[in-house]
This record gives structure tokens, C-alpha cells and sequence, in this order.
């Protein structure tokens, strides 16, 4: 055999394929890859399923994305994880006039900008009219329309002007708006607010990177007013589209959180070792069939109530949708203070009254129809259900096509009206009047979208917006809630749940009942 | 030679021209404004209206692709994405090295091993050997690309905890993180194509092994080495062909590939950009593809033209 320095070929081989298998397995052993991610153990990274389009809160469209905007900045109110309307930059919540047309409000007075510039009412005000600036294009601006002008009372104390009493405006700012310094908009452009917004905001996280298609990431503001928070040094907001995908990095550990986990799994993943996991009803997540009052079969109520009572809602959020949906007959979520156990009640799951319904209606012969669902899984994937509420029809003699569709058809569709019935999950802020004024008001964004119209809803409505206590509210909406289930304009099936799932190493975390994934409490162990 | 380089290249321009313009309309016979994504679903007619403007998304077809034209040869500027803003220089840089990495890795890896296995099979028929890389090859071709990616990724990332379940690490930080980051990725991507070449391989070498001349050769004493010489020149030539057609086909693969493991690649890209639809990215990202596409073939049949100077012949 060959010696070369006095060590023969085999032994040679022998040797170096000690060193290569020992260098690497430490290369490939599980603590090495952890240990190669430098830094994790300040780092709270989020996967979402939903891509970011923008930081710019005024802009923001989707509400798993909003975890971005709702870390950079922060409004006078906020909707906190338990959804309890509650101040934020405000001192408490406002004073209302007697008319319900003056909001006033007392400024925190040791918030500072990311920048370092205290909090003022004059960047409130400026913030304020940038987004009411049709010129400015904000994408929400129309559900503010109502809001007059911003008048400054003090350096910390301002009054919001209303042209009629609107009550729901503060929820809405929850999620659609943010406070930024006083000339910020105009010194650095939209497209600096979109994709670097550096220094520009309030809250826990302050903007670090984004790269597109990939991740967003932050980290701990210093000075942030709420001593103490976040827990964190910089929170990651990673895209991770894939169902799968995503399960498989939070089994990792490659992430802490994850947003919108596969609902057949749900269960047995969070019983999985070093994994957590919650499910907790929205105030404002619709799982509904949307009917189009204006065509056939759908214009007549008889029909519409028949299509009603054949919904098995109970099959249907808890062996379709394994319990992430929670139960309503009406547009309120059964654990809501506006929800009407009557109304719910007298849209039961009957058969025998569906048939009823179906001989009264003019349809009596039969009907058929064509039933639309997002193609592209959004929130919740829907084919299931679309597909059992087919045959469920099928038993009244109720003829459906389903027809799937992405999102490039399925929305023009449901914004112009050009569709029988559509089956969708739709998120609102978390309170009662967004999607009723939307879907039944004249001249709103998704006026199109039913073609429903009743002036006794235009009516409640009007009382709702003008009055902001519960008590007094509740008889309002129980007669509205009624109303809505006797004509059935659309079917409700249900709230979706706020569901999430974490690694152990996070506490302090709950689903938002707003949906929004909010870490502000969040520590990591 | 050079006039076979000349037919070839003025045909590859020829298409390309042919497929920008065809993705100009197409992309843009959309019925949707992307301004609904971008301002969102309750953006009123006259801000889509606004933004069409702004965008010169209200101008004839024709006017539109004239401007991408000569912004595109002239400039070289890709334009900017609605959706996120960036300029789609700065992304195609960002996205395109990582799937040619996966892409180049997975195809020499594909490559070498299945002109190997191919080889041996054929000289080795109906061995053990050749039972293995048939078996190997219609595994290959059967295995759905993603269920494979998923079962590696249940087994050496969740389970084992040998490699990262997704996501790409730079070469900038470290050589191990990067290789491990991209080892499962290739893999699957090179699964099928090392099938299908392997095949290939093996039966064009059969056939060519069977020929007359090869039988004179083999008579006339010629050692084993200086028959596979002879034998692959003539055998290659149909493997190249494939080969090259599946570098560009590895790329639509990748679209598969990068969201499964998470890979912000240009495939990736892509998907979101149709997801978003933000038409000048897909039309940015395909034509890129194209491109590459068209080279590959380009280059196949360079090679093949330089195994078998004939085929130049004929092409003069």
C-alpha cells in the first residue's frame, strides 16, 4: 500500500472521514441551525399568510397586515385584544356633547415620536386633516366622511368636529388611521410612510427593514410611553404564505406566532409540545351568504327566508370550520352586547320551515342559482362549506352552481352587485354599524353589493350613529337584529374566530378579538 | 456555425418581442384595476380613476407598450411595482440570484448524476444497477414535486431538525446556514429532472450502442472507454436537448419550490405579484423567464451543433 508521511492511503481516507462526518453532523445538529439564527432570543418573529402591501395605516388593507401599522403607530382610542374600546394617545376616553357632534380629547402628555418630538394636538389635527384630504387618497376615507375638522383647545387637548352625530368614527380610527408629527406627510411623501417609515410614529415598534416579499421587521422604541414595553428588541413580520409552510416553522421554531393556522389542525397542533395556541371570537369577522336582493330567486323574501332555515349553522362552523367560527343567525357575534338571542333563535335550522317559505315564495317549483366563493383561501378556506350548503339546497329542490373565483373576480363582482349569491368572510372593525351602514345605506362603498334597501334600517341606523350608550342602544339593535332575520337580506352563519398559534417561550399573548395580531404584551421567556 | 448562431439568434429576438407584446396585452385585458388592491376594496370610482391616470393605466394599449418599450431598451428601466412601490430593477436583483442559484444547483447536480446513472444503466443492462436507476427514474417522475418538498421538510426540519424547514440564507452569512438553506430546495427541484435525463440518457446510449458502427468498434478490439467516447458524442445529443429545455422549465418549477420552503425568489415574486395583480412585475418577472428560456435552447443547440457539426452544416 502507498505511504505518503508515513500514513498509508487507508488510513488516510480513514481520518479524513472522521473529521468530515464530525464536522459535519455539529454542522447540521439542530442547536447549530439554531445557534446560526444570532440574536432570536429578543426577537419575536410573526409569519402571516397575508403579504404587506404598505406600512401606511390610511392604506392598509388587509387586517393581518395591520400588526405592522398598529406597532409603528397609534391612535387616540384603541380596540385592545379583549375588545374593549379604550384611550391610547388620550388621557381617557372623550367628552361628547350633548348634540354627539363634539369629541374631545385629552392628550397623553409624555408620548414622544420615534424622532424624539413630544406628542401634540397639532400633530392629532394634522394627521387628522391629511387624512380627510380627498387630495391625499387615503383609502378609508370615505367611512370618516362624516367627520367635520379638528380644533386644537390646548397644547394636549383637542376637539374632533363632527357634520352629523356618528358614533362608530372611533372605532374606526382604531384601525384605519395613526397619529403622525405635525408636517411629517408633506416633508417626507407617501412613499416614505408605504415603505421606511422611520421616526414617524408612537408605538412599541419603530421601522427597521422591509424586504418585499419576505419580511417587515422593527425594533423596541426606547422611549416608548408605556414603560416597560414592549418585551421585545425587534419583532419580525415574516410572509409565509403556505399553510404547511408556516406550521412547519413554528414546529421549529423558526417563528413564535403564527396568524391563520390550517382550522383541521388547529386542535391537535396546539396540544403539541412547546406549542400554544387560542381561538377567540371576533366583534367584526362576517361568515355570510350574500344575497342579491335584486335578482332572481333572491327578491323574494319568502326565498330568501327559506335559504335561512335550510342552513345547518351548527354542522357548519363546528365540523366545516372545526369550531373557528362561532354561531349567529344574525348579524351580531353571540358573545356581543348588540346580539338578540330572539333573533338568532327564530332563524333555527328547520327544514320543514325552509319548505314552508319555499311554497309561499313565487319560486315554489324550484330555483337555481349560482353561488360564488373566493377560489384563494382568505382567512378561512370556504370550498367545504360552499360545497355542503349545495347539497343541503339540493334537499328543497334548490338547484346551485358553484362557480369559484380569485379575488380579481370575486370583488369587482361583489362591489357592482353582479352576482346571485356569494358566500365570503368579511372583517369590520370590531362593532356593530360598519358593514350594516356599508351593505345598507344608500350611496356607501358596498351599496352595490346586495341591493337590499329598507328605510326602517336607514331609520335605526340614524338613532344608532347618534348615540353612544350601550343600555340605550341594545332595545335599538334588538328590533334591527329582528328586522334583518325576518327580511333576510343576506344569511349570516357566523363570527370567525381570532385564532393563533405560539410557541411556549411567548406569554403574555391573546388573540385580538379586533384580529389584528397584537404583541404589545407579549414577553418572550 | 456562425450562421446557425445568427438563424438562432435572430429567432430568439424574434420571440421575445413576440412574447413581450403578447404579455403587455394579456396582463393588461384584466378587467380589475390594480387600483382596487392598492387602495383597497372600498376606494371610490373617481380615486381608481385617479390612479389609472397616474399611472397611464387609462392610455390605448398600443401608447402603453411603445412607453414600457423605449423606457425598457432605451433607459433600462423596468418600471415601478404598484403594489409595493419598489423599482423592479432593485427587485428582479434582489430575486433573481436566488432562484438561479437553486435553478444552476439543482440542474448541475441533476445533470451530472443523471448522465452518470444513465450511463451506467445503459452499459450495465438489466443489472442491479440498471434495476436501481429505473426504479430511481420512475420515482422521480411520479412524485408530486410539492408532497416531496412537504415530506422533507416533516422529516429533516421538524422531526430531525437537520436543516431549516424554509427560507433563504445569503451566502454573506456563512457558507453552512447558506447550503443548508438551499440543499433541501434543490433536491426536490432537481428530483424530476434527474429522472427524466437519466431516461433520456439511458436510452439514447441504448440505441446508440446498438448501432452498426458501434458493433464494427467494438469487433475491432476498442476498450470500453473509447466506446462510450464514441458512443456518448452521438448519445448526447438528444440529452442536451431535454437538458436545456429543462433549465427553463426549472424555473416554472421553482414557482412550486420557493413557496414551499418560503424562498423570496423570483418565482415567488411572481406568484405574489398575480396574487396582487401587479401587472408590470408579472410581466417584468415572465419576461426575465422568457429570456432565460430562450438562452437555454439557445445554448443547447450551440452544444449540440458542436457535438455533431453537422447539424452546423445543414443550418449553412
Amino acid at each position: 500500500m502507498r505511504r505518503i508521511a508515513g500514513l498509508t492511503r487507508r488510513t488516510a481516507l480513514r481520518g479524513g472521514s472522521t473529521v468530515a462526518a464530525t464536522a459535519l453532523s455539529g454542522a447540521l445538529s439542530g442547536a447549530w441551525i439554531r445557534n446560526a439564527r444570532a440574536g432570536a432570543n429578543g426577537t419575536l418573529t410573526v409569519a402571516l399568510s397575508d403579504n404587506p402591501l404598505t406600512c401606511d395605516p390610511i392604506n392598509m388593507t388587509s387586517h393581518d397586515t395591520m400588526i405592522i401599522s398598529q406597532s409603528i403607530w397609534e391612535n387616540l382610542l384603541e380596540f385592545d385584544v379583549d375588545g374593549t374600546l379604550k384611550p391610547q394617545l388620550a388621557k381617557a376616553l372623550p367628552e361628547i356633547s350633548a348634540d354627539k357632534l363634539v369629541y374631545t380629547f385629552e392628550l397623553r402628555d409624555d408620548v414622544a415620536f420615534h424622532n424624539g418630538k413630544p406628542l401634540a394636538a397639532e400633530d392629532v389635527k394634522y394627521s387628522f386633516e391629511y387624512m380627510l384630504d380627498p387630495q391625499n387618497k387615503a383609502s378609508r376615507r370615505p367611512i370618516f366622511d362624516r367627520l367635520s375638522h379638528v380644533e386644537i383647545d390646548g397644547p394636549h387637548r383637542l376637539r374632533v368636529i363632527l357634520k352629523e352625530p356618528y358614533s362608530p368614527w372611533v372605532f374606526f380610527q382604531t384601525k384605519h388611521m395613526g397619529i403622525w408629527p405635525k408636517g411629517s406627510r408633506h416633508e417626507f411623501g407617501d412613499d416614505y410612510f408605504k415603505l421606511s417609515p422611520k421616526g414617524v410614529g408612537t408605538g412599541p415598534g419603530m421601522f427597521e427593514e422591509w424586504k418585499p416579499n419576505d419580511y417587515v421587521s422593527l425594533v423596541r422604541n426606547p422611549n416608548y410611553w408605556q414603560k416597560g414595553k414592549p418585551a421585545w428588541d425587534r419583532l419580525v413580520v415574516k410572509y409565509v404564505p403556505e399553510d404547511a409552510s408556516r406550521v412547519a416553522y413554528l414546529l421549529s421554531g423558526q417563528i413564535d406566532l403564527m396568524g391563520a393556522p390550517p382550522p383541521r389542525d388547529f386542535t391537535s397542533l396546539k396540544k403539541r409540545s412547546g406549542i400554544d395556541g387560542d381561538t377567540r371570537g371576533t366583534f367584526g369577522g362576517w361568515t355570510a351568504l350574500l344575497l342579491n336582493s335584486k335578482r332572481p330567486p333572491f327578491d323574494d323574501v319568502n326565498f330568501r327566508r327559506a335559504i335561512a332555515h335550510a342552513v345547518d349553522r351548527e354542522t357548519i362552523t363546528k365540523r366545516i370550520f372545526y369550531g373557528l367560527v362561532e354561531r349567529s343567525a344574525i348579524p351580531a357575534p353571540a358573545s356581543s352586547w348588540w346580539f338578540n338571542p330572539e333573533a338568532d333563535k327564530s332563524l333555527a335550522y328547520d327544514l320543514d320551515k325552509a319548505k314552508h317559505y319555499l311554497k309561499q315564495s313565487k319560486y315554489a317549483q324550484g330555483a337555481s342559482f349560482e353561488l360564488m366563493t373566493s377560489a384563494v383561501p382568505y382567512l378561512l378556506d370556504t370550498k367545504d362549506c360552499v360545497v355542503f350548503l349545495q347539497s343541503e339546497f339540493a334537499k328543497l329542490g334548490i338547484d346551485v352552481k358553484l362557480r369559484l373565483a380569485d379575488a380579481a373576480v370575486i370583488n369587482p363582482a361583489m362591489f357592482r352587485g353582479t352576482y346571485d349569491a356569494m358566500f365570503r368572510h368579511l372583517m369590520s372593525p370590531g362593532e356593530p354599524t360598519y358593514f350594516l351602514s356599508q351593505n345598507f345605506l344608500p350611496n356607501q362603498f358596498m351599496s352595490e353589493v346586495g341591493g337590499y334597501r329598507n328605510p326602517k334600517i336607514d331609520e335605526l341606523l340614524k338613532v344608532v350613529f347618534a348615540e353612544n350608550d350601550e343600555k340605550k342602544l341594545k332595545p335599538v339593535y334588538d328590533q334591527m337584529m329582528q328586522l334583518l332575520a325576518d327580511e333576510s337580506p343576506y344569511v349570516w352563519v357566523g363570527y370567525f374566530n381570532a385564532t393563533n398559534l405560539w410557541r411556549k417561550r411567548v406569554a403574555g399573548f391573546k388573540p385580538s378579538r379586533g384580529l389584528t395580531i397584537n404583541v404589545h404584551d407579549a414577553t418572550l421567556g | 456555425m456562425t450562421s446557425l448562431l445568427l438563424r438562432r439568434l435572430g429567432f430568439s429576438l424574434f420571440s421575445l418581442v413576440v412574447v413581450s407584446l403578447l404579455l403587455f396585452v394579456l396582463t393588461r385585458s384584466i378587467p380589475e384595476s390594480p387600483a382596487r388592491i392598492v387602495l383597497g376594496d372600498d376606494a371610490t370610482a373617481a380615486q381608481i380613476a385617479a390612479f389609472d391616470r397616474d399611472h397611464g393605466l387609462d392610455q390605448p394599449i398600443v401608447v402603453q407598450y411603445a412607453a414600457w418599450l423605449e423606457r425598457v431598451v432605451l433607459a433600462g428601466d423596468l418600471g415601478q411595482s404598484f403594489t409595493t412601490g419598489l423599482s423592479m430593477n432593485r427587485q428582479i436583483a434582489d430575486t433573481f440570484p436566488v432562484t438561479m442559484e437553486l435553478v444552476v444547483v439543482a440542474f448541475v447536480v441533476a445533470s451530472m448524476l443523471s448522465i452518470v446513472l444513465g450511463t451506467l444503466s445503459a452499459f450495465y443492462r438489466d443489472s442491479p444497477i440498471d434495476y436501481f436507476a429505473r426504479l430511481l427514474a420512475v420515482l422521480g417522475v411520479s412524485i408530486p414535486g410539492f408532497w416531496l418538498a412537504l415530506v422533507l421538510i416533516l422529516t429533516f426540519a421538524v422531526d430531525l431538525d437537520w436543516f431549516p424547514p424554509g427560507g433563504f440564507v445569503p451566502l454573506s452569512e456563512g457558507l453552512g446556514p447558506h447550503l443548508l438553506s438551499i440543499a433541501l430546495p434543490c433536491f426536490c427541484l432537481a428530483v424530476f429532472y434527474l429522472a427524466v435525463i437519466t431516461r433520456m440518457t439511458r436510452s439514447s446510449l441504448l440505441e446508440v450502442l446498438n448501432q452498426d458502427y458501434m458493433r464494427t468498434a467494438r469487433a475491432s478490439g476498442l476498450g470500453r472507454g473509447r466506446l462510450l467516447m464514441y458512443a456518448m458524442r452521438n448519445a448526447l445529443l438528444p440529452v442536451v436537448t431535454i437538458a436545456g429545455v429543462s433549465f427553463g422549465h426549472m424555473f416554472g418549477w421553482a414557482l412550486i419550490i420557493e413557496q414551499i420552503f418560503n424562498i423570496g425568489g423570483m418565482s415567488r415574486a411572481l406568484l405574489t405579484a398575480i396574487n396582487q395583480r401587479d401587472y408590470f412585475m408579472v410581466q417584468t418577472v415572465v419576461m426575465v423567464f422568457t429570456i432565460v428560456f430562450v438562452l437555454a435552447n439557445l445554448l443547447a443547440d450551440l452544444v449540440n451543433a458542436w457535438l455533431n457539426p453537422r447539424l452546423a452544416a445543414v443550418a449553412s
